[in-house]
């Protein structure tokens, strides 16, 4: 971690990166599960997927609509690292975007209120804790892949799912695609 | 695969079964003397073998009734766990952080056949007063794939039997055949596709050597169906779209220029019924999409909202009843249509009953689509001033205009972007099931006491993409919701009681002579007396029932079984209106009941 970083981001940011810095393991969050990757971006992804942003922003992080609103696409986000950081720290007010960081609004104020000043704004929290870390993996890992990408691509997908899974095949380009007939009958 | 349990004769007969297979025997040509047999004499009568429940809806009319009396009100204080089993499926995928159980068990001669969200189907041997697992059938269901385009959970709501085969959907599109003896996939089938935002979630309806499957994705811009496979050839035999192609009967209900009916819903993931005395599938179609701007899809979009009454030889379209023409609101109607026989001064009253998401019950004359009765089941409905008598459609409703309002104040639309409705989009009732007892002509409806706030973005063509919602808005959930079970006598058409409850009602129903089964959300299995609904007996699982219960025998014992595992759509998009629930795990287990 670099002190200009530090210096650049809000006071709200500085105080809870001080409060969590003891705690701080020299390994981000998820990367043990990680095959070694030349991608530094790679333990950012890993947060993406295992803190459930998918669950909301999908894996391509444009968001959309549905039962629970309108999830911002991260593709056409303009925030900046330090803004995407503090957002995943502390959520957005008034929306369904929980915070992420232990404590927030407790012991550690978001923009500038605690639990009481946020009142009925006050977001969810979020299904898994991240340390510090991982908020700036995941938010290096949007810089990297996600903002400003365009619209979805079939290499992208296929970096993103590394399984099996047919998950990826409506992005190849049309003539690519298998036979989906193909895969029918006596399969087993 | 190795069997756990089980009898040599019942393997020696496997084995015969299998050979006959090899020889490329039709199923359907197989004897059908064998007692675990089913074939189509037993799915019609099932009320010759009141131990077993062979049907996902229990018989073909969806009645949820069981004749068994060893449990009664009398008795049912001292209902106890029997047994329970750890099931799997827990895992998520796709925009799911974990699957749910949703499913109705099947039980045959004194095994019980459950899934859990994925898929996976588990044959229970329950001789001997516990379980003991026979086999497994994992399909390996792909997560990513489906759970990106599953609206509302990871949700697999049972198998079905025929011949010796155990026929099970997964959620990314397949019908899947599996040996009942030996748990080894026979044969499987691409039925609906997630590359076009379809997925299943739904039980399969066996009837006459065809499983019938319906599709979930009117959140996805579907066109939605309803399927028809040959059992034993895996051939289609027929697949009927419920929104009409350019030219066919209907399709003048669909009057934009978007070409709007082509990614138009009408999902179809609830199991119909069938009446065999008329050849007809009687099938629920969901939601017009996008779900919330009525004024993409000017017309009364049919068969959206509608219950169909198929030809089940051919598929075709005998008649349909629509409910909520040009839904602004997310009310589907693929709730089950249960058929009832009502004695009548002219031969017997032939029913349709399907309780509607948008808070109404309706009685439709089965025989030729036409409204009898129809009456709020809700506490509270706020779109509409009520049903036309006649028609059954709301009073409001304009045959003469494009985009309706009902009762425009409340009603979502370009000009009223945010607004909110009673019941909420989830209803009203969904697909919980219903039960029917026919001794008393009591329907218990399990009840989703609602409101809801919609917000409406106005869709345009260019945001139709492929896997990716298309609802033209959301909701969000600032009331509270609680719950109800609503018991409407069908000789009148009125409600006989209503047992309010502190959560809505995401389970469903079961009903016996003189009590009914029913859970909450927040753990409760409990049992009530059929008439006045008052409650008898109470068993906290520690879970969220998100199941129907259901009961059978073995060994001459009568037992009531329930899936227990909170997941569903509930607690990713609806839990702010039921806080309390926010700390039920995810969890998924079979519990089973006796005295």
């Amino acid at each position: 971690m670099k002190l200009n970083l530090l210096a650049a981001s809000t006071p709200m940011l500085r105080v809870s990166v001080a409060a969590l810095a003891f705690a701080m393991p020299a390994v981000a969050y998820g990367q043990a599960a990680q095959p070694a990757s030349s991608d530094p971006t790679a333990a950012g992804k890993a947060v993406f997927a295992k803190a459930n942003c998918v669950g909301c922003h999908k894996w391509h992080g444009n968001g959309g609509g549905g039962y629970g609103g309108d999830a911002l696409s991260l593709r056409k986000t303009a925030l900046t690292r330090e803004q995407i950081i503090e957002t995943v720290g502390c959520g957005r007010p008034g929306t369904g975007m929980p915070f992420f960081t232990r404590g927030a609004y407790d012991e550690i104020k978001c923009y500038g209120m605690n639990r009481q000043d946020a009142g009925a704004q006050m977001p969810p929290e979020g299904g898994t804790f991240l340390r510090q870390k991982d908020i700036e993996a995941v938010a290096d890992y949007v810089l990297a892949h996600i903002k400003g990408a365009g619209e979805p691509t079939y290499a992208q997908c296929v970096d993103f799912f590394s399984s099996g899974s047919r998950v990826c095949d409506i992005y190849k380009p049309k003539e690519e695609k298998p036979d989906t007939t193909a895969s029918m009958g006596k399969s087993q | 695969m190795k069997r756990f349990s089980g009898q040599t004769i019942r393997s020696s007969r496997a084995h015969l079964l299998a050979t006959a297979f090899a020889a490329g025997s039709l199923l359907a040509a197989v004897p059908v003397s064998a007692a675990d047999e089913v074939s189509q004499e037993r799915l019609l009568n099932v009320q010759n073998e009141p131990g077993n429940w062979l049907h996902h809806h229990q018989n073909y009319s969806a009645h949820r009734f069981s004749p068994l009396k060893e449990i009664n009100r009398d008795n049912v204080k001292n209902l106890k766990v029997a047994w329970t089993m750890h099931l799997g499926g827990v895992e998520g995928g796709g925009i799911w952080s974990h699957g749910g159980l949703e499913g109705t068990p099947i039980a045959e001669n004194g095994f019980l056949y459950v899934t859990d969200g994925w898929g996976s189907v588990y044959k229970i041997d329950a001789h001997g007063g516990r379980g003991v697992l026979v086999w497994k059938m994992d399909p390996k269901t792909d997560h990513d794939w489906a759970g990106a385009v599953a609206c509302c959970g990871v949700d697999n709501r049972g198998v079905a039997l025929w011949g010796n085969l155990v026929i099970s959907h997964t959620l990314d599109g397949r019908l899947i055949a599996t040996d009942k003896e030996t748990g080894q996939v026979k044969w499987q089938r691409n039925v609906a596709d997630p590359d076009k935002g379809e997925v299943i979630t739904g039980a399969p309806l066996i009837v006459k050597n065809m499983a019938i499957t319906g599709v979930a994705g009117a959140e996805y811009g579907i066109r939605g169906w309803i399927a028809a496979t040959d059992l034993s050839t895996q051939k289609e035999v027929w697949r009927t779209y419920t929104i009409p192609g350019k030219g066919e009967p209907g399709s003048e209900t669909w009057k934009d220029n978007n070409n709007a009916a082509a990614a138009g819903g009408g999902s179809t993931w609830v199991t119909g019924t069938y009446d065999p005395a008329t050849d007809t599938i009687i099938w629920g179609v969901g939601n017009p999409g996008p779900d919330w701007d009525n004024a993409y899809r000017p017309g009364d979009n049919l068969y959206t909202d509608s219950s169909l009454a198929l030809d089940a030889t051919t598929g075709k379209i005998k008649w349909h009843y629509q409910h909520t023409p040009n839904d602004p609101y997310d009310y589907d109607s693929v709730a089950e249509n249960v058929l009832v026989d009502l004695p009548g001064p002219n031969g017997p009253r032939k029913l349709a009953l399907e309780a509607d998401r948008n808070g109404f019950a309706y009685a439709i004359d089965r025989t030729n689509g036409k409204f009898v009765w129809g009456l709020p089941f809700v506490k509270k409905v706020t779109w509409t001033k009520g049903l036309d008598a006649e028609t059954g459609k709301p009073v409001e409703y304009d045959p003469n205009k494009a985009v309706q309002t009902y009762v425009a104040s409340v009603t979502p639309s370009r000009t009223n972007m945010e607004t909110d409705i009673c019941p909420g989009n989830m209803g009203g009732k969904n697909w919980p099931p219903t039960a029917y007892n026919p001794e008393l002509k009591l329907w218990y409806i399990p009840v989703i006491e609602s409101c809801n706030r919609i917000k409406v973005e106005v869709a345009t063509p260019d945001k139709l993409k492929p896997r990716e919602f298309w609802t033209g808005g959301g909701p969000s959930q600032p009331f509270k919701i609680t719950g109800s079970v609503t018991a409407i006598d069908v000789t009148t058409g009125k409600i006989a009681s209503k047992l309010e409850t502190p959560f809505p009602n995401l389970g469903g129903m079961l009903a016996t002579s003189d009590l009914v089964f029913t859970g909450q959300p927040s753990g409760e299995v409990t049992a009530h007396d059929a008439k006045s609904l008052q409650k008898l007996w109470e068993f906290n699982t520690g879970g969220g029932v998100n199941a129907p219960p259901m009961t059978f025998t073995v060994d001459g014992k009568q037992y009531v079984a329930i899936l227990v595992g909170l997941g569903g759509a509930w607690d990713k998009w609806f839990i702010d209106s039921t806080p309390e629930l926010k700390k039920i795990q995810p969890g998924s287990m079979l519990y089973v009941f006796a005295l």
